[in-house]
């Protein structure tokens, strides 16, 4: 398979003096399904937003499908942003907006400036949306305002969206820490079958273990900013977590989600 | 409910015609109110009957005002700052009478603390009958009974702050449920003390917002008092600038401006520590 | 010892003691500053009843002619009013587009954007009545721009405080799928933001109606201008009536517009 994303010796230091990112290196191949779990501020965010560059990165470098990343701006940026899809743990919906047109947005970026800002989307755009849609279950709510959904429902309009601009990558900044387990399994499943079915890489953060366990290719472990493990789930063991998440960590009293509170008590 | 469910059949049986993308409700109402706006805006422009040619043709002149007031004078420096602090103090004051007042009358007011209707309907309509004169009104009529002095100017600001903090203290005090209420009027205690020890506490942190608010507006009224005939740094500012005496006047505006400032941070401060 | 059992956390007492303890200290400073006498007043409560028993009440009337004189001025206030928060609201809107540091697209400048905001909303209205009037003249104009000037002042900080509250997460999404500029204004900010913006629009206008009657007063016409030349002859009658009119016009501008906002609210 060939190389999708490749970060290299990237390095992220914020005005405050904080280094977020410590020479993080790793490679995404097309398709490739990878979780990055480490507990809270290790990083993980920060790794996904300089991807698609919501945060700009200090040094090193990042290629995407055999382009240099880093550096990009203005409209060469938009269209870099164009194949990334991005969902995020707030779901970051439009609220007001219908659920059809909060999926119609990930049209934006190829579209017109005039037409985008009218929000005059082409029929089969909207075709298309409805279909994704229907595909992930909420078809029937296309006309529903987005703030009258429930948490799983958006984070699907949410899915619908990145999946709007046809992406090579989808970006998920936690998409399921603000669901009940229920939903967040349902979430996981629809990224999991949409991205291997359009052959999407998907770059999940995650808190919890079990299910980046259960839905992952391969898993990195950030740890203040470092990467601290890279391989196969299977390779997951209670020694390569208490490099994760720090010595207090033992597999036999944490239970998935609870993981990282745990995490962050040992480390207090 | 029902339509949405409908969704799917009635977007197919049309699949010729556009499709609908827009959730259907409110959008009417915005731009019934957008065209209702412009057209009462385009009429009000017309109804000023403003040369607005002649009034553009002598704008460079502001620009002049704004050069001679920049000439900051420090001549009558002893008398703008006195009455400077004359008009923070009376600000002060009569936010604080106000804000006795206030939650006396607020209790009143409320809905939920005393729990008959026509005392709250009578105390909500008289304020806001007072709250919709404003204040400079009030500071004129004052001065009239009573004469020249803090006394006037106290008593006018009262009046309109008084009325403001009942509705809103009133609202804030409505906010807790009344089921609250019920439990612990249930433990035999009656109304006062339900108020003092429940209904106060709860709103205490809004009560605050409120008073930061009151006393941004309530000195920038302070400041403008004096050009309606009060004392203070509003009369220092009329008057000089009337006597061109610019640079006095620069330095009184320069001083409204930073206090007036300083208060907003203070009350953004203020608020950041009480969240 | 023994020490008293607290109720609340200490930080928190410790916090409403310094609250209470500076109001006492501004209470005494500016009572002892400006010689108030909360007695006095009370001892001149006799002077404000007879003045509101003979001379304020019964309201009077002034002679026909005047009558229409009056009208016309509720008119000409209700109409500086309007006007002005509208182009204001107008204006503030693409001001606060820069404005607000998530927003615009060159946050070093939103900086700036908002001092000048600041500095134009810190001075109070009828200081720039003053102001304009001694440049441009008195004039209804002339009360319209400094109506203009706080009302777009304020306006701006109101949009750019209402646009950092709900717009920050879905301007993120926006930018994800690679929107610009203008997309991410027209798609994200306007929908999720109108209500709130049209809430401070007439939130303003209810302002602006008590502001354009107090500017009025002082030189830019309308009903203002009328009252303060009846309170200056003395004839507190018709003044009284007067001041009805205003409480009138003032209290059917808010009911309006709080029709308006439960009507758009729901």
């Amino acid at each position: 398979m060939k190389t999708l994303l490749e970060f290299r010796s990237v390095n992220k230091t914020y005005q405050n003096g904080n280094h977020a990112l410590r020479g993080v290196s790793f490679k995404v191949k097309e398709g490739e399904f990878v979780s990055i779990i480490g507990p809270s501020g290790s990083g993980k965010s920060t790794v996904l937003r300089s991807i698609n560059r919501l945060q700009g990165i200090s040094s090193g470098s990042i290629t995407f499908d055999g382009e240099e990343i880093s550096k990009l701006r203005g409209r060469a940026l938009r269209a870099l942003r164009r194949r990334i899809g991005m969902i995020f743990q707030n779901y970051n919906l439009v609220l007001p907006l219908s659920v059809i047109q909060n999926a119609l947005h990930g049209r934006l970026g190829s579209m017109g400036p005039i037409k985008g800002i009218l929000g005059l989307y082409s029929e089969d755009d909207k075709r298309k949306a409805l279909a994704i849609l229907d595909e992930l279950g909420i078809g029937d709510f296309a006309l529903t305002r987005a703030s009258d959904l429930s948490g799983g429902q958006k984070q699907r309009v949410g899915i619908a969206r990145a999946l709007m601009q046809d992406p090579k990558l989808l970006l998920c900044d936690e998409p399921i820490a603000s669901l009940d387990p229920q939903s967040a399994r349902t979430i996981m499943d629809l990224l999991r079958d949409q991205a291997a079915s359009r052959g999407i890489a998907c770059i999940v953060n995650l808190h919890q273990l079990d299910i980046a366990r259960a839905y992952s290719d391969r898993i990195i472990g950030l740890r203040r900013g470092v990467v601290v493990f890279d391989g196969a789930p299977t390779d997951l063991d209670d020694d390569v977590l208490r490099r994760i998440y720090g010595d207090g960590f033992s597999q036999d009293n944490v239970q998935g989600g609870q993981a990282d509170a745990h995490a962050d008590l040992a480390c207090a | 409910m029902k339509e949405l469910l409908m969704r799917p059949q009635y977007l197919m049986n049309r699949s010729g015609q556009k499709i609908a993308i827009r959730a259907k409700d409110r959008g009417h109402t915005l731009m019934l109110f957008f065209a209702g706006v412009i057209i009462l805006s385009i009429l009000s422009f017309c109804c000023l009957g403003v040369n607005w040619g002649r009034l553009a043709s002598r704008s460079p002149q502001i620009l002049e005002v704004f050069w001679k007031l920049g000439h900051i004078s420090l001549d009558q420096a002893d008398l703008v700052f006195v009455s400077l602090f004359e008009t923070i103090s009376i600000a002060v004051l009569s936010l604080l009478y106000s804000l006795l007042l206030g939650i006396v009358f607020g209790m009143f007011a409320a809905r939920n603390v005393f729990g008959i209707p026509a005392l709250s309907v009578f105390v909500q309509s008289f304020f806001s009958f007072l709250r919709a004169v404003p204040t400079p009104i009030w500071v004129l009529l004052m001065l009239v009974c009573i004469g020249i002095g803090p006394e006037a100017g106290v008593a006018g600001l009262c009046v309109h702050t008084t009325a403001f903090f009942t509705k809103s203290f009133a609202q804030s005090f409505e906010e807790i449920p009344d089921e609250t209420l019920e439990a612990i009027e249930a433990t035999g205690a009656g109304k006062v003390i339900v108020f003092m020890n429940a209904v106060l506490p709860a709103a205490f942190s809004q009560i605050v917002a409120w008073c930061g608010m009151r006393l941004e507006v309530n000195f920038s009224e302070c400041a403008i008092l004096g050009m309606v005939g009060a004392g203070g740094i509003g009369f220092v500012i009329a008057n000089s600038i009337q006597g061109y005496d610019f640079g006095t006047a620069g330095l009184a505006i320069l001083l409204v401006f930073l206090t007036a400032f300083l208060i907003e941070r203070m009350f953004i401060a203020v608020k950041r520590i009480f969240k | 010892m023994r020490t008293r059992i607290l109720l609340v956390p200490k930080k928190t007492r410790r916090m409403y003691t310094a609250f209470i303890a500076v109001i006492i200290a501004l209470f005494v400073i500016s009572t002892l500053s400006t010689d108030f006498d909360a007695f006095t007043l009370i001892g001149k409560s006799n002077a404000i009843w007879q003045f509101i028993s003979e001379d304020f009440i019964p309201p009077k009337l002034p002679s026909e002619s005047k009558v229409y004189d009056i009208f016309e001025g509720v008119l000409v206030t209700l109409a500086l009013a309007m006007s002005s928060t509208t182009l204001a609201a107008i204006l503030a809107f693409f001001t606060a587009l820069f404005g607000s540091e998530q927003v615009s697209p060159y946050p070093f400048a939103a900086r700036f954007v908002r001092s000048f905001a600041t500095f134009l909303r810190n001075i109070p209205t009828l200081v720039w009545a003053f102001i304009l009037f001694s440049s441009l003249g008195i004039g209804t104009g002339v009360g319209f721009a400094a109506l203009l000037i706080t009302s777009y002042a304020f306006m701006c900080r109101a949009f750019i405080e209402t646009m950092e509250d709900v717009s920050d997460d879905c301007c993120e999404s926006l930018m994800a799928v690679g929107a610009s500029f203008p997309q991410r204004v027209f798609q994200a900010i306007v929908p999720s933001c109108v209500i709130g913006f049209i809430s401070w629009y007439l939130y303003c206008l209810e302002v602006n109606i008590r502001a354009s009657t107090i500017v009025g007063m002082v030189g830019g016409g309308g009903i203002g201008l009328v009252l303060f030349s009846y309170i200056k002859t003395f004839q507190y009658g018709i003044s009284c009536s007067i001041i009805m009119v205003i409480a009138v016009m003032v209290i059917a501008v808010d009911q309006i517009t709080g029709a308006i906002r439960r009507e758009l609210s729901k």
